[in-house]
């Protein structure tokens, strides 16, 4: 996901080696147990970047032993992050998982929609006990950034447990209604025209 | 083992046009130092469920076994005894005594159980000390926030080292800062101190506290949940829609 940028983001403050971009970035979320990006995606990542031109091997620094590669924002990079700053984040929640699950299983005869909605109201709510363990764990003095990432996560399940009580209130008039077809098949696929296609974010729903 | 039962509790109010079930044979089992929060909509039989279990009322059907004994068995010297000493309860408009200070009003429970005044003092102000209240002992319920007043009534259910705390809505009334906090020190008193708690709350947040959540609907339980003891933060964070 934004782990390309955020590693621009990190450059742009000073350049660093690959081991220290992976440290800064789970510094940045608050730990390993919030966000955890394993190294090698890291790695991964910055090879990619090099590749299209965003960062480069600025030096080889001896730190009284190996050296290490330093990667540094080129002036493309500093173009791509910037346009990063400028444009919106797209928000996702219209592509539920949930919503697949109940919707198919008030159709299914041998699903049971009720069930999957307390499945699924029990996993929030055991998330919602992580989350909030861990937020109360965080004192004055931790990093308002990290209380902010904890306080959206706990936002959006809130909002995901009062969408389910919604939903599980308007079951049985689901159930009377057919499950939503396309009245008549067309022909061939719809274009994609999607232009700088990021990875998560294609338009097509095919996938 | 567990420190507080129902079996097959029923409560009818009313009889005929006005008759109302407002519990149908709940069966639950609560263990020594367990965290349970009880949600459900308005009228589902929550307060109902905690008052039989704190025998403030009669249940017409099933029973109520508290440190393995039928309460119904029980003398009414005998349950008011249990009442006071093994059940403390926090309720959602802290209940405290206007003219008494918050550790006169703590030690109540003690004073009432015969203990001298100045030792119920000494105790109460241990016990304001231990829900973080040390400095404020000495002022009446309208000095205090209400996040203070809902700690006394806290420390006055605790005075008595019950088994079993039942709150009908602690944080109902508070703001969402003091909830939280209410919220972090019932957590305390069940994970450190090992009380069993009882909580009924509107609030998924003030929920995700506890260990484990029992949904209600129309006098019965529907859904009964362990949350605690998750799989890692990341997962709750990636269904949240953050990875
Ligand atoms: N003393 C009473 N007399 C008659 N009906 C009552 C009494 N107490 C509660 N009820 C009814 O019993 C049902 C459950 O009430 P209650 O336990 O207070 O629900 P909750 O706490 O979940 O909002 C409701 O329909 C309520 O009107
Ligand atoms: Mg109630």
């Amino acid at each position: 996901m934004s782990v390309r940028h955020a590693i621009l983001g990190l450059l742009a403050h000073e350049p660093r080696h690959g081991y220290d971009l992976h440290g800064a970035f789970e510094a940045l979320v608050g730990g390993r147990g919030v966000w955890p990006v394993n190294p090698a995606q890291i790695y991964t990542t910055l090879s990619r970047l090099e590749e299209a031109g965003l960062v480069v091997k600025s030096m080889t620094r001896r730190v009284g032993g190996p050296d290490q590669n330093v990667f540094e924002l080129t002036e493309a990079g500093r173009e791509e992050l910037d346009r990063w700053y400028e444009s919106g984040a797209p928000s996702m929640h219209q592509r539920d998982e949930v919503f697949l699950k109940i919707t198919l299983a008030v159709a299914d005869d041998r699903a049971r929609p009720e069930r999957v909605i307390s499945r699924q109201r029990a996993t929030l709510y055991r998330d919602l006990h992580e989350l909030t363990t861990r937020r109360s764990q965080l004192d004055t003095e931790a990093p308002l950034a990290h209380k902010l990432l904890l306080d959206k996560a706990i936002m959006h399940i809130e909002a995901d447990l009062r969408w389910l009580e919604m939903t599980e209130a308007r079951l049985h008039e689901m159930s009377r209604q057919p499950v939503p077809e396309r009245e008549k098949p067309r022909r061939g696929r719809p274009r994609v025209t999607s232009i700088d296609k990021r990875p998560g974010e294609e338009g097509g729903d095919d996938t | 083992m567990t420190i507080a039962e129902t079996r097959g509790l029923t409560k009818i109010y009313g009889a005929g046009e006005t008759r109302v079930v407002a519990l149908d044979h709940v069966d639950l089992a609560i263990e020594p130092g367990e965290f349970v929060a009880v949600m459900g909509p308005s009228g589902c039989g929550k307060s109902t469920l905690l008052n039989l279990m704190g025998g403030l009322d009669t249940p017409t059907e099933g029973s109520v076994v508290l440190d393995g004994r039928d309460i119904a068995a029980m003398s009414d010297d005998e349950l008011t005894s249990v009442r006071r000493k093994r059940i403390g309860f926090v309720f959602q408009f802290f209940n405290l005594i206007p003219v008494l200070t918050a550790a006169e009003n703590a030690s109540l429970p003690l004073v009432l159980d015969g203990v001298p005044p100045k030792e119920a003092l000494g105790r109460a102000e241990e016990m304001l000390a231990k829900v973080g209240l040390t400095h404020r002992s000495g002022s009446r319920p309208d000095q205090l926030s209400g996040g203070q007043q809902q700690r006394v009534a806290v420390a006055r259910a605790l005075i008595t080292d019950p088994a079993l705390v039942l709150a009908d809505e602690p944080t109902g009334n508070l703001d969402s800062r003091s909830s939280e906090e209410i919220a972090g020190l019932l957590r305390q008193v069940s994970g450190e101190w090992g009380r069993a708690i009882l909580m009924v709350t509107h609030d998924p947040r003030i929920a995700a506290h506890a260990d484990r959540i029992v949904f209600m609907r129309d006098g019965r339980i529907v859904d009964d949940t362990r949350i605690a003891n998750s799989d890692s933060a990341r997962d709750a964070m990636e269904r949240a829609g953050l990875l």
